[in-house]
């Protein structure tokens, strides 16, 4: 089996975060994850998470014609990432934790009864990935704010509203 | 003694204009460097670099103070004003580029030289006839064409005793608004105090200042606070030793330093737009840091043009430009051989300097209404 490539994983993070390739490529973190997330579940789930999700934007592709945009949106591609991966017992469980690991930089424990059926590895536990993954956690950048102890934003930027994209605003009131 | 090139304050004003530039047109290649050491890494070289990229930033707003002083307009946002990298300073001997790079030994060579302390054999010698075919050079005579200078020191020697004249000539020198002084009350932690311009002996400090700091023009390796001038802090990594108090310029005796050459984002040298793959998301990313950047300097100047107290909030544009940096250096750039993205800061000039591009020129980001 050849291990999962690195653009696989980030094309897939980049539709499970909705952060775009270059915010991913630009934490740092993105090898040490990939290698986290085989130390955790085996290549074995990692290349039948990787399928899946190819799978899943294939059908919503071919539903939408031909969409090839990064991150798919609509109705067609969240239909089948639920089908294909977030409904299914062994990938949806990692697909949940990639998400987690982005956001949070932490890769948590997957839940018991997954280890048991699914098996257990070296690095199953949770854990942080380094010292460095809890400021590039995507969850700072998403609300717009800096992580505690980490990243000085400046003296009294704390007394700002966070500033946060348009493009994760959908609309929403300002 | 050579015919002073300052003979009135038109003269004085260009040439602290070109000193504002110069003061600047350090920081890329210092930042580029800094930032391309991997976080967690290289702890004593970071440092190093940091603390010479920060009091860069307290000359630039010294000048700036000079310059309001004497009744001029800082304007960090006209053509021109960030230099095309690589871009040439003289060093005396040979003339040499500054690129941006990343943290290497080229990289510090390069800073050694910009920070060479150059005293020049005489004062006639101060001025040299700068090569017809080297251009845009940093340090060149705003008022005589075709001169540089011998070294960064002197280009401050010249300006200070140009004050010195025109301030004799004219009682009225020191006409500026004290109000356009950047005080110590806006500026903090920015490695020295900051010394408000009202008079020729404030100005002739803040000049002194700027040279001690950066090359220790006339005062050893120490200057008079017992701070060790840049030349040699960068002279450190060279040599691989700290300096301590005593010891002689071309043999440091403190401890050793510990530096990891590859512990580096290898960054395109002096990369441009051009070398992004054109329509994609890593170019769209570089010419936005490009955009804060102007949207930077353009704040930055407006706080220098009678608004200090902005300096707070263009304090907080610089730590957000730190973290586009770091995202941008951590982007391998496609199709380079693993070289990575780095800022090409290829400013687009603002539409005119009295209308500072928008705050926020790159990615649409809104204050969210508590």
């Amino acid at each position: 089996m050849t291990a999962p490539s690195l653009e696989d994983f980030l094309l897939l993070s980049v539709d499970l975060t909705a952060f775009e390739e270059t915010d991913l490529l630009g934490t740092g973190m993105a090898e040490g994850y990939l290698e986290k997330v085989r130390a955790a579940c085996g290549d074995g789930i990692v290349a039948a998470l990787l399928d899946a999700h190819r799978a899943a934007r294939a059908d919503a592709a071919a539903e939408n014609g031909n969409q090839t945009r990064t991150p798919l949106e609509g109705e067609a591609f969240d239909r089948a990432l639920r089908h294909r991966v977030f409904s299914d017992d062994r990938l949806g469980p990692v697909a949940r934790n990639i998400i987690k690991l982005w956001y949070a930089g932490m890769w948590y424990a997957l839940p018991p009864e997954w280890i048991d059926r699914y098996g257990a590895h070296a690095a199953v536990g949770t854990s942080t990935v380094t010292a460095a993954s809890y400021q590039e956690g995507l969850l700072w950048r998403a609300i717009g704010a800096n992580p505690p102890g980490a990243k000085a934003p400046g003296y009294g930027s704390w007394a700002r509203p966070p500033r946060i994209a348009d493009r994760y605003l959908k609309g929403a009131r300002r | 003694m050579t015919v002073s090139t300052i003979e009135n304050r038109d003269d004085l004003i260009r040439y602290l204009e070109a000193a504002l530039a110069l003061e600047h047109a350090t920081l890329p290649p210092y930042l580029t460097a800094y930032y391309s050491i991997r976080s967690t890494t290289n702890s004593d070289a970071a440092h190093i670099i940091r603390v010479a990229a920060v009091e860069e930033m307290l000359h630039l707003t010294l000048v700036a103070n000079v310059l309001n002083a004497v009744g001029g307009r800082p304007d960090l946002t006209r053509p021109g004003f960030v230099p095309s990298y690589p871009a040439y300073l003289p060093d005396g001997e040979d003339d040499f580029t500054v690129d941006l790079r990343p943290f290497s030994p080229e990289a510090v060579e390069t800073f050694c030289k910009i920070e060479r302390p150059g005293k020049a054999p005489s004062a006639d010698e101060r001025l040299l006839s700068a090569p017809a075919d080297r251009a845009p050079l940093l340090v060149s005579s705003p008022t005589a064409e075709g001169m540089r200078f011998y070294s960064i020191g002197e280009f401050y020697e010249e300006i200070t005793e140009g004050l010195e004249k025109v301030a004799a000539d004219d009682p009225a020198l020191f006409r500026g608004d004290p109000a356009r002084q950047v005080g110590p009350e806006y500026f903090y932690s920015g490695g020295g105090t900051m010394i408000v311009v009202t008079d020729l002996d404030s100005a002739r400090r803040a000049l002194q200042f700027i040279a001690a700091q950066g090359e220790g023009l006339d005062s050893g390796i120490y200057d008079a606070e017992g701070e060790l001038a840049h030349y040699y802090r960068f002279r450190q990594l060279q040599l691989g030793r700290y300096y301590q108090e005593g010891d002689e310029p071309g043999t440091p005796t403190g401890p050793p330093l510990s530096i990891s050459w590859d512990d580096v984002h290898n960054v395109k040298v002096s990369a441009k737009l051009a070398d992004y793959p054109p329509g994609s998301e890593l170019a769209r990313v570089a010419r936005e840091f490009n955009a804060d950047y102007g949207a930077l300097l353009a704040l930055l100047t407006q706080a220098f043009d009678g608004r200090p107290a902005l300096l707070q909030d263009a304090v907080c544009d610089m730590f957000r430009l730190r973290d586009g940096f770091n995202r941008l250096i951590c982007n391998p750039l496609p199709g380079h051989d693993g070289l990575h993205a780095a800022p090409t800061f290829e400013i687009e000039p603002a539409a005119g300097s009295d209308q500072p591009a928008a705050r926020d020129a790159g990615e649409p980001t809104r204050a969210v209404t508590p």
